[in-house]
């Protein structure tokens, strides 16, 4: 089962990847051999097999989401990363507009 | 002042308690350490000179207030550079994250912290941990000390060669499917990837969270011993820590009454090469003199671990990768739309290797796709795991050897990436079956280590650094 050019595209874009020509030729050619070798699995009876249970999770032990104050050069650290920011706050890209045209 | 190098962390601490070198001294070496080494060994990313100086200061003042911390305080640890230490940067060997600097620490971190070790540098791996050679960082490969044609193995290839080196007491690495093993026997060292959920994730970069581990790497098994005591237990911020019960290590050197399994699907055929063969199979003979009984044992399904493996872990990647979009942290590549400064800003800092698993990952994962690959996985790896269940019914621990050659030479295997996946046939069963396993020094084939692999069943951590401590004695 071969993955055709427009797979790649699509899986490409589901990462939100954006590849070189080269890079695209590359992905076709190595994603086949370990498609193949994990499609070993198929041949395996399974009937009646349950998937892996999660380990479970004690309800009582589930740490609760309450915001805790920060210490400001927590505060500063966290802005430091921003790749992009005015003042305190992270500028990003619009969501629902075109910024560039 | 005595020599503080080539110290385990037994060794450093008795120093440290005899006044034979002071923590500071004992930094300040392996500092000049790694500045002479790695130069050629390239075992770290960042080496955190004055921090280090500044722990190494406060633990030496601890000491003469009489309040030290027991066996690891003072002593120089490097650490994975996928763990989270406050204040210092954590790339995990990807250019996505070259500028971003950790806001908090992990929890092995703030463990260590608490017990006064001394942090001296974060250490390469392939990106995101993603690997077996240290050949995908981002930032160029480590070489392996015993040879630097041949790669230290990976992806925690930066810590092993670190300790293989001299260039640190010990270190921290992380095991997705072998990855402190592999590189541990390559570089002839002591890996231990602990039980699935004896050791918290918090602050530790997620590859695959069902199966990623954070574990020793050390020069003895006793150092294992320690150093895994040090960060075990279980962890608010990370809801898979489990109670495994206490961990007490009796250290013997005989290993008598004890069965050990040697499963006929890694040992039969031609899974090994000769060299590596002639080594394990000397490894099997000491556990028997030690008193140890062999008994060939059936892992049913065992060959399918690596390609259960090579579905699940590429599914949780691409779904724990997709918080680095260049939006939050990170590198931000500018372009026209929201969308396709995602796609620019991982498709150009994002290594060959990380796209290939995401997309792995989004295909199996994929409409139509998903019952096939994903679930069916999910069922095997219940085979798997109740084919191990039941061995340890039989027996007390399996073992295997660890990599199917020793290290191999760079470039060797980075245009076949399943021959790259192949390293970790011996090791990613424990990893699918959430079991503990130990790499120990097991001989030399042709001037390069080969590793032995010592596997026990879930929780069961002590059995298999006691049984590596008797096998590691008798080897020396």
């Amino acid at each position: 089962m071969a993955l055709t050019r427009e797979d790649v595209l699509q899986l490409a874009a589901l990462s939100r990847l954006s590849l070189s020509e080269e890079e695209l030729k590359k992905m076709e050619s190595t994603l086949d051999p370990i498609l193949e070798y994990v499609g070993r699995l198929s041949k395996i009876d399974t009937k009646d097999v349950p998937e892996t249970e999660a380990a479970p999770v004690p309800s009582g032990e589930l740490r609760l989401d309450v915001p805790t104050p920060v210490e400001e050069s927590f505060r500063r650290a966290v802005l430091k990363n921003f790749p992009d920011h005015q003042a305190d706050l992270l500028r990003v890209p619009g969501v629902f507009e075109n910024p560039k045209g | 002042m005595k020599d503080p190098l080539n110290k385990t962390i037994v060794q450093a601490a008795a120093g440290l308690h005899a006044g034979d070198f002071t923590s500071v001294d004992l930094t300040k070496a392996y500092l000049q350490q790694i500045r002479g080494l790695d130069i050629s060994l390239h075992a770290y990313l960042d080496v955190l000179e004055n921090a280090a100086i500044d722990l190494a200061h406060e633990s030496d003042e601890r000491r003469a207030a009489g309040k030290s911390k027991g066996p690891l305080d003072g002593v120089p640890i490097a650490i994975k550079d996928n763990i989270l230490i406050a204040g210092h940067r954590a790339t995990a060997g990807s250019r996505i994250l070259e500028t971003y600097q950790a806001t908090y620490d992990a929890t092995v971190i703030s463990k260590l912290r608490e017990a006064g070790a001394v942090f001296i540098g974060k250490t390469n791996m392939d990106e995101f941990a993603m690997g077996s050679s240290t050949e995908r960082s981002a930032y160029g490969p480590t070489k392996n000390p015993h040879d630097v044609e041949c790669v230290p193995g990976g992806s925690s290839g930066g810590s092993a060669a670190a300790v293989a080196g001299d260039m640190c007491v010990a270190a921290l690495g992380s095991d997705t499917g072998g990855s402190i093993r592999q590189p541990a026997a390559f570089c002839g060292i002591v890996g231990f990837k602990p039980s699935y959920g004896r050791v918290s994730r918090y602050g530790l970069m997620a590859m695959a969270s069902s199966l990623d581990q954070i574990g020793p790497m050390t020069k003895t098994v006793e150092d294992a011993a320690i150093l895994f005591k040090a960060i075990m237990g279980t962890d608010p911020h990370d809801q898979t820590t489990a109670d495994g019960g206490p961990v007490s290590t009796a250290l013997p050197t005989k290993l008598d009454g004890l069965k050990i399994g040697v499963p006929s699907q890694a040992w039969r055929g031609e899974g090994m090469t000769p060299g590596v063969r002639a080594q394990t199979e000397n490894g099997l003979a000491v556990l028997k003199a030690l008193g140890a009984t062999l008994v060939e044992i059936d892992l049913p399904y065992a060959d399918e671990a690596l390609a259960v493996y090579y579905v699940l872990m590429p599914c949780e990647v691409s779904a724990n990768l997709a918080r680095f979009d260049g939006m939050r942290y990170g590198r931000r590549e500018t372009a026209a739309t929201l969308i396709e400064t995602y796609e620019k800003s991982r498709g150009m800092n994002l290594g060959e290797e990380v796209r290939r698993r995401v997309m792995l990952g989004a295909y199996a994962l994929s409409k139509g796709y998903y019952d096939a690959y994903y679930r069916q996985a999910r069922k095997v790896q219940t085979l798997i795991r109740r084919g191990y269940r039941d061995a340890f019914s039989k027996v007390d621990l399996i073992v295997t050897p660890t990599a199917p050659s020793v290290a191999f030479r760079f470039g060797e295997k980075m245009s076949d990436p399943l021959a790259m996946y192949l390293e970790d046939v011996f090791t990613v069963g424990a990893n699918v079956a959430g079991i503990p396993a130990i790499s120990v020094p097991c001989g030399m084939d042709d001037g390069m280590p080969v590793g032995f692999q010592i596997l026990g069943p879930s929780m069961g951590d002590a059995a298999v650094l006691d049984a590596a401590h008797a096998f590691e004695k008798a080897m020396t």
